[in-house]
């Protein structure tokens, strides 16, 4: 069995420092991996990623993220990422990783992903040009997730994650106002998903949606955002290899 | 003076009313020192209801002054949480 720990939206400031270390350092009894699926600060900012990096640095599993749209706030991303790689995080954007497990090898491909909105109720590539570039980075977001996804296909994973911010599909965003969901996420993620193949998507944003969701092509996917899952991560159990043991020592490998 | 000058336009004075008000309180809320989008402001009457899950009860309490200062004669109403960094008791079985 492979456990796979995950929250997104933390929202983390100089005031909530501290308040899901106590949490996270029970992530070796329950977990073989922790994915933050990005929000983890509140502006984007390094003071609060250092705020962040305290919470995660040093723990027994490893922590995978991507970034959300409050870490690019500030408009310093790379300088929050930087912090967080400094603290142990594997930050990705349009990248993959693998963790070991055990035997077990865990496959993460991550994006930040962006809006547009779902099939049928989507922004188009069309008219101004603030319009076109907003529908393109979306593209480019879901194109470098396939990719990710296609990487990790190759490289012996026992389970593939499609972690990103923005959501794949509207399933999990029952509960936000209709209105908004092209500013939530994008079928082109999820497309991107099915495309590539995946074996669970998270992802977080959607502070009002539901948890449980599912591609077109059956891909399950689970917004963790913290509103939503209650509690300081949620833990996902998937099937792993025969000779991955559960509860198996958890080694910092990877790629 | 005209007929059509002395009435008073029927948008004069709208920058006012209450929706409007509620729109730029979300807006300041998103864009200003607190960065904050997962809180909803819904219009109850003649009152305005803050939900949703924030971080922190500093960052619950920062919202409602907010909303208060901007929002003078007009009653809030907060239901907002602060999230629970609680230990899961479970896990999902996915396959």
């Amino acid at each position: 069995m492979i456990r796979i720990a995950a929250v997104g939206d933390i929202h983390m400031g100089p005031e909530s420092k501290g308040l899901l270390r106590p949490a996270f350092e029970t992530l070796p009894d329950s977990a073989d991996v922790l994915l933050l699926a990005g929000d983890l600060t509140r502006h984007g900012t390094p003071e609060e990623a250092r705020v962040v990096a305290r919470e995660i640095e040093g723990l027994a599993v490893p922590v995978v993220a991507v970034l959300g749209n409050h870490d690019h706030h500030a408009d310093c991303p790379d300088e929050v990422t930087a912090v967080l790689q400094d603290a142990g995080v594997r930050v990705l954007e349009g990248q993959a990783t693998v963790v070991g497990s055990g035997d077990a090898r865990i496959g993460v491909a991550g994006t930040k992903g962006f809006g547009g909105g779902f099939v049928g109720r989507c922004a188009g590539e069309f008219g101004e040009p603030v319009m076109k570039e907003f529908v393109r980075y979306s593209r480019r977001c879901a194109d470098t997730l396939r990719t990710a996804l296609e990487e990790l296909e190759g490289q012996d994973c026992d389970v593939r994650i499609a972690l990103t911010h923005f959501s794949p599909v509207p399933d999990t965003l029952a509960g936000e106002p209709p209105e908004i969901y092209p500013f939530l996420g994008s079928y082109l993620l999820a497309e991107a998903i099915d495309a590539a193949g995946a074996d669970l998507a998270v992802h977080g944003h959607a502070h009002l949606g539901t948890e449980h969701g599912m591609t077109s092509g059956g891909v399950k996917v689970r917004n963790v955002a913290q509103p939503v899952i209650g509690r300081a991560f949620h833990v996902y159990h998937l099937a792993g290899p025969e000779r991955a043991t559960a509860g198996a020592p958890v080694g910092r490998v990877g790629a | 003076m005209s007929e059509h000058a002395a009435r008073t336009a029927a948008g004069a004075g709208g920058a006012q009313n209450l929706d409007y008000r509620v729109a730029h309180l979300a807006d300041h809320l998103a864009a200003g020192d607190l960065g904050e989008l997962g809180v909803r402001i819904e219009i109850r009457g003649e009152a305005v209801l803050l939900t949703g899950t924030v971080p922190s009860v500093q960052c619950r309490d920062d919202i409602l002054g907010l909303a208060r200062a901007e929002l003078p004669g007009t009653p809030v109403h907060c239901d907002i949480v602060a999230a629970d960094t609680a230990v899961p008791d479970h896990a999902e079985e996915v396959e």
